[in-house]
């Protein structure tokens, strides 16, 4: 049981504490500007009652959900040949090359799909040598999921790939040799196998879309805005952190809720087969 | 075995696979190579076409020590944060595969939950606890802040590997009379060794990354994301996209003196 | 089995080892300067102020080394500093507006008004609002510039720029950008109703109401809402050909690097920002922070301010319109800094220019409500 503790400990020290803070944050008042402890609801109420507080967050969920149906569907093929076509050379310097990204800041990444995305940007100057366009791209949702693309889909492929890489490969070669078409393999035998990883990998593509407010900014224009958005907006008005809590803490529930939903069904036992 | 397979898979699906997975590396590095390009660059902000071409923004970077602090203070955050947070990760998601206990949920909730809160007010929050213990704007400010952050994901990849081991492998070591550290030594660590190095890469990674935490509690001791951040929110230049392109080539040649290291570790570990 | 894996990792330790020193010899070798070690200060402010082209020569002098910490927008700042501990920050550069706030709380130490020249100043600058307490000053006033209508010269003519009204102009359609954040947009947007006296933030609910519903009316034309980097981007690249709520201070820049835009003080009035320093609260180098106020109130600091490198600003005090128009005629006269003839004081002087200000009869909360709603429509 001692391996419980490292991490127990930590977490209790330094991260329980700010958790405590920003739920304790979240009724207090700010007057003249300065944030004063006390215990009241009005920040719950005025954060709850307010119908941009509930169109950000629908809007941000569904961004998210998109964001995390496609990194998903858009990583699996590229998983699969690195996992199932690819030398273990090859693949390492694929995993390699796939968190290398990490090291160039994702506000530069960020930053630079402006100059592919833009109405006179890379993009639609191809388009125009081909008489198409000009497309709005940037400041658009097209954009937000450029930008969520350009923050998941590199961690998503690992995570993918990680489990990919430990599914049986004598499964899979078996259900071949049962004349199970590969399609058919892909999705009856390896999708099943690799299940938990696919799953974890979705959940983090979703937590990070939700969180994030560069890519909603930078490259979606802030219209309509995220609630990630809306906390920075929020903290403008004056100090008003304690209802940016509001906002962060419903955004850290249903992200929980989220997370559990995702890892129970991840984690749960399969009963064919 | 996998010769038959590749055979009975049609020519064109294998093209096809090969042309999609260069796509999707050249989305991924589409913008760090724009980047690149328009860190020579003459103007200021970014259009097409280019301006003329010029090294001006590598030499205002090169001049300013604070980069080159950043950077070493960067790695250094992102070494030590993905020691620790990998270490605490692997500890709790051995924890979960191996026990069951009153309070487990409520352990797993804190070792996971923090990527659910949102960075900026996560920020102030964690601000508020160090500057009161007195450990704020340090170095060790942004590490600490760091492992909260990073290790749910290392437990994430080690659990992930820990579910596909079969758990009477451990079983079996026990009962040949091994102890609980000798079992993890030979046969727990071993079969996590992938997971292990790509916790430690994935963390490593996203510590380097992060600025929105590190904005608050790091105090005077930038690191690189915050120094971009603060470049990106209030002047905007090239110095953006030199200073991201000369952190993205050492990086990469650190990864690809990395990668030799261990392929002839790996080379000389089989020849023995 | 133990023996060869213990022995690769030593050999696999030493390869690092010998990697980091690499990566870390530059650090190293930064850190030993041959000369005694500079004094440090640290300064607190908007991107640019701690930069080379505005401190080398203080710098150098004084054998000081600035060491910033850059922030975006004032309740940033004051968060910060509230959870920091006294003493942080040695310098802090701030907002007009936000000095009465950084003094209320107790972050900034109060100076004497002796050690600067406050008979240099332009009259309308001496007695800044806010910044003084009775007789006590707290903060002193180095630049300043005006907000109204910046604007794509290819798109748009002087003359429509000069009316809030162009913003709704068909041709502009998914073409206005806001640069986010409520205050100076709702303030000029204010200005454009007729709320001019006293300020367009002292409204009452008649025409906050009204206010609402013109801002509202705009909402079909707004290609989006930025920060600063992409207020930039978004007006040089033609993603966005209109703006109110900025200034020079964004159209300058731009300027410089060929864009075709430009900024004016439409018909109906402007605001003003303002960037004042101070020291602060518990600095252990309370001396070398009141050299370094000096030396930016001084001509050869004015000079540099009035031309920094991030954003551009316009200056209080006479002798720096002296200096600029020696040291840099042409920027001075494209900032309206000139001698002789109609300068940038006329504005202020004709009444058209009010300091930017929080709402009088409504809660900041309220404007700041309204705009989330504005931003989700």
């Amino acid at each position: 049981m001692s391996f419980a503790l490292p991490g127990l400990l930590w977490q209790l020290l330094f991260f329980v504490f700010p958790m405590m803070f920003l739920i304790a944050l979240s009724f207090w008042l700010v007057k003249n500007y300065r944030m004063v402890p006390g215990f009241e609801s009005v920040n719950w109420v005025k954060m709850y009652t307010r119908g941009y507080f509930w169109d950000a967050y629908f809007y941000t969920l569904m961004l998210a959900a998109i964001s995390t149906v496609v990194t998903s569907i858009l990583a699996f093929p590229c998983a699969y040949a690195l996992a199932f076509k690819a030398s273990p050379t090859v693949r390492r310097w694929a995993m390699f090359l796939l968190i290398i990204p990490f090291f160039t800041s994702y506000l530069v990444r960020a930053y630079s799909w402006q100059i592919f995305l833009g109405n006179e940007g890379i993009f639609n100057g191809l388009f125009s040598v081909f008489g198409f366009g000009p497309y709005k791209m940037l400041h658009t949702m097209f954009g937000t999921m450029v930008g969520y693309l350009t923050l998941c889909l590199p961690l998503v492929v690992v995570l993918q790939l990680l489990s990919l890489a430990n599914v049986d490969k004598n499964l899979v070669e078996a259900a071949w040799n049962l004349g199970c078409g590969r399609v058919r393999t892909i999705f009856q035998v390896i999708v099943p196998l690799a299940k938990v990883g696919l799953v974890v990998a979705a959940t983090f593509c979703f937590i990070l879309s939700f969180g994030d407010f560069v890519s909603p900014y930078y490259l979606g224009g802030s219209k309509p805005p995220t609630l990630s958005i809306l906390i920075i907006d929020t903290t403008k008005s004056g100090q008003q952190w304690p209802r940016a809590a509001v906002v962060a803490i419903t955004m850290i529930v249903t992200l929980m809720i989220v997370a559990f939903s995702a890892v129970t069904y991840a984690y749960a036992r399969r009963t064919r087969q | 075995m996998s010769d038959r397979s590749r055979a009975s898979d049609s020519a064109i699906s294998t093209w096809f696979l090969r042309l999609y997975v260069l796509v999707v590396f050249a989305f991924v590095f589409a913008p760090i190579i724009a980047s690149f390009v328009f860190s020579f660059n003459s103007d200021r902000f970014p259009t097409i076409p280019l301006g003329s071409f010029t090294t001006k923004w590598y030499e205002t970077i090169f001049a300013d020590t604070d980069v080159w602090d950043a950077f070493a203070r960067s790695l250094t955050v992102a070494a030590i944060t993905a020691v620790i947070s990998t270490t605490i990760g692997f500890c709790t998601a051995y924890t979960d595969f191996r026990y069951r206990f009153r309070g487990k949920g409520f352990y797993l909730g804190l070792a996971l939950l923090p990527p659910t809160v949102p960075l900026v007010i996560m920020g102030l929050a964690m601000l508020a606890l160090l500057s009161r213990i007195n450990m704020s704007g340090q170095v060790y400010s942004i590490v600490i802040s760091h492992v909260v952050l990073c290790s749910p994901f290392a437990m994430a990849i080690c659990r992930l590997r820990l579910s596909q081991m079969d758990p009477s492998l451990e079983a079996a070591a026990w009962n040949l009379g091994a102890s609980q550290w000798q079992a993890m030594k030979t046969v727990i660590i071993p079969f996590c060794k992938p997971a292990i190095i790509a916790a430690l890469c994935l963390t490593a990674a996203v510590s380097f990354d992060e600025f929105a935490v590190a904005w608050f509690v790091s105090g005077l001791n930038k690191t690189i994301p915050v120094m971009i951040l603060e470049i990106l929110q209030g002047n905007v230049d090239p110095q953006i996209n030199a200073i991201g392109s000369f952190v993205f080539a050492i990086s990469i040649s650190l990864v690809v003196v990395a990668q030799i290291l261990v392929m002839t570790r790996d080379d000389k570990g089989r020849k023995s | 089995m133990t023996h060869k894996t213990k022995s690769n990792r030593r050999e696999f330790l030493k390869k690092t080892g010998a990697l980091s020193a690499l990566v870390a010899a530059p650090y190293i070798a930064t850190g030993r300067k041959a000369h005694a070690a500079p004094v440090e200060l640290n300064m607190l402010a908007w991107y640019g102020h701690a930069e080379p082209d505005i401190v080398e020569e203080f710098e150098a002098k004084n054998n000081v080394k600035f060491k910033p910490k850059y922030y975006a927008g004032g309740d940033n700042m004051l968060a910060l500093i509230s959870q920091s501990p006294p003493g942080t920050y040695d310098v802090i550069l701030s907002d007009g507006e936000f000095v009465q706030q950084l003094n209320a709380a107790g972050y900034i130490e109060e100076m004497d008004a002796a050690d600067y020249n406050f008979d240099d100043y332009f009259p309308e600058f001496q007695k800044f609002p806010g910044h003084w307490d009775g007789d006590k000053l707290f903060s002193v006033m180095i630049r300043f510039g005006y907000l109204g209508v910046s604007f794509n010269t290819d798109l748009v003519s002087h003359k429509e720029a000069m009316n809030y009204d162009v913003l709704w102009d068909k041709k502009l359609t998914g073409k206005v950008g806001h640069f986010d954040w409520h205050l100076p947009n709702l303030g000029c947007l204010s200005l454009r109703d007729g709320n001019n006296k006293p300020s367009p933030f002292d409204i009452g609910d008649d025409q906050w109401k009204k206010l609402q519903e013109s801002t509202m009316s705009l909402k079909p034309q707004v290609a989006g809402y930025f920060d600063y980097g992409g207020t930039f981007s978004s007006l040089k690249n033609g993603d966005v050909q209109a703006m109110c709520g900025i200034g020079d201070w964004i159209t300058g820049v731009l300027l410089k690097d060929g864009a075709k835009v430009d900024s004016v003080v439409p018909e109906q009035g402007g605001l003003q920002w303002t960037e004042s320093l101070s020291i602060g609260k518990g600095t252990k180098h309370r001396e070398l922070v009141k050299s370094f106020i000096q030396y930016m109130t001084s001509p050869a600091g004015q000079v540099r301010s009035a031309q920094m490198a991030a954003y551009p600003g316009m200056l209080p005090m006479k002798s720096g319109w002296k200096a600029l128009n020696e040291a840099a005629p042409a920027e001075a006269k494209r900032q309206r800094m000139v001698l002789s003839g109609p300068n940038c004081l006329d504005d202020i002087r004709e009444g058209r220019i009010h300091y930017r200000d929080i709402p009088k009869q409504q809660s900041l909360e309220d404007w700041n409500d309204f705009w989330s709603e504005y931003k989700n429509a």
